[in-house]
């Protein structure tokens, strides 16, 4: 059965792509918005993992995590330092940090792992 | 970078640096090292550590540096005010922004750094954006301080860059 893939990102065009590119790849796609829009979706999705941008409009992405079970990989334009990212990760369920702009063999490869596919 | 960055200060208020991405993260140090007297730093897309992460491994001595950081509020728990640091909501609170950088204007820096309109641009659209650069050179023409603000050199954004460079007084790309 096709994993299913959550990609949660406020811009439509790293929606659009991720999804064509993960489709393309076997993957089942469902996508939000937002953090809100991604707490909404998970009520009736139940996806292997959750491609997450980690800033966002609505509610902040560190406010939303702790009520997500799945597994999260963020995405991040933003640069932070080595502590703050190891902060970041600390949660239990946050599996991968990808940083945008992210090569797309390499993001095949990062969900291909996580995924277990 | 063949810029004479002092020169161009020296010349002008207020500049525009278009830079190419892939220089960027190696010409915003540049950048910060030719100046010197105290600068003001608006980031957009680093965090307050990761920048003070950054200039440190680039030997940049940052007590002359205030910042003000539009994105750790966004991604983790910090207090509006730390030494050497103003914390702002997120990149498309202009108002907070905008009270920031009076501050800086009204000690008289030297410098105000603002990096970058690209990021800007990724919360706000474009006339929003422009109105802010507009009214922003207007304050730093009635002060001492200099002003850089960077772009990156994207097609997608051309638009926003030929109205910036309109405000300012000169557009320099980074090539």
């Amino acid at each position: 059965m096709a994993k299913l893939i959550m990609v949660v990102d406020d811009e439509d065009d790293i929606r659009n792509t991720v999804k064509t590119i993960l489709e393309a790849q076997g993957y089942k796609v469902v996508t939000a918005i937002n953090a809100d829009d991604c707490l909404e979706k998970l009520k009736k999705n139940k996806p292997d993992l959750i491609l997450m941008d980690i800033m966002m409009p609505g509610t902040p992405v560190r406010e939303a995590v702790p009520k997500i079970k799945q597994k999260i990989a963020y995405l991040s334009v933003v640069r932070t330092s080595e502590a703050e990212k190891e902060e970041l990760m600390k949660s239990k369920n946050i599996v991968d940090f990808i940083q945008k702009p992210f090569d797309v063999k390499e993001l095949v490869k990062r969900v291909g792992k996580l995924t277990g596919k | 970078m063949k810029v004479n960055i002092k020169k161009e200060l020296k010349e002008n208020q207020t500049v525009l640096f278009i830079m190419p991405s892939q220089d960027y993260n190696r010409d915003v140090v540049k950048v910060v090292k030719s100046l010197k007297g105290n600068i003001g730093y608006v980031t957009l897309n680093k965090t307050f550590d990761s920048l003070k992460e950054t200039f440190k491994k680039a030997k940049v001595k940052t007590e002359n540096i205030l910042f003000i950081d539009a994105i750790s509020k966004t991604i983790k728990s910090v207090p509006d005010q730390t030494e050497g640091c103003y914390y702002v909501s997120s990149p498309g609170s202009l108002t907070e922004i905008s009270i920031a950088i009076d501050r800086i204007i009204k000690h008289e820096f030297d410098y105000l750094i603002f990096d970058s309109l690209t990021n800007m641009l990724v919360y706000e659209s474009k006339a929003p954006v422009a109105k802010f650069v507009s009214s922003l050179v207007n304050k730093i023409r009635g002060s001492k301080t200099k002003a850089v603000f960077y772009a990156l050199d994207v097609k997608e954004q051309a638009a926003l860059i030929e109205q910036s460079g309109m405000f300012v007084d000169k557009v320099i790309e980074l090539k």
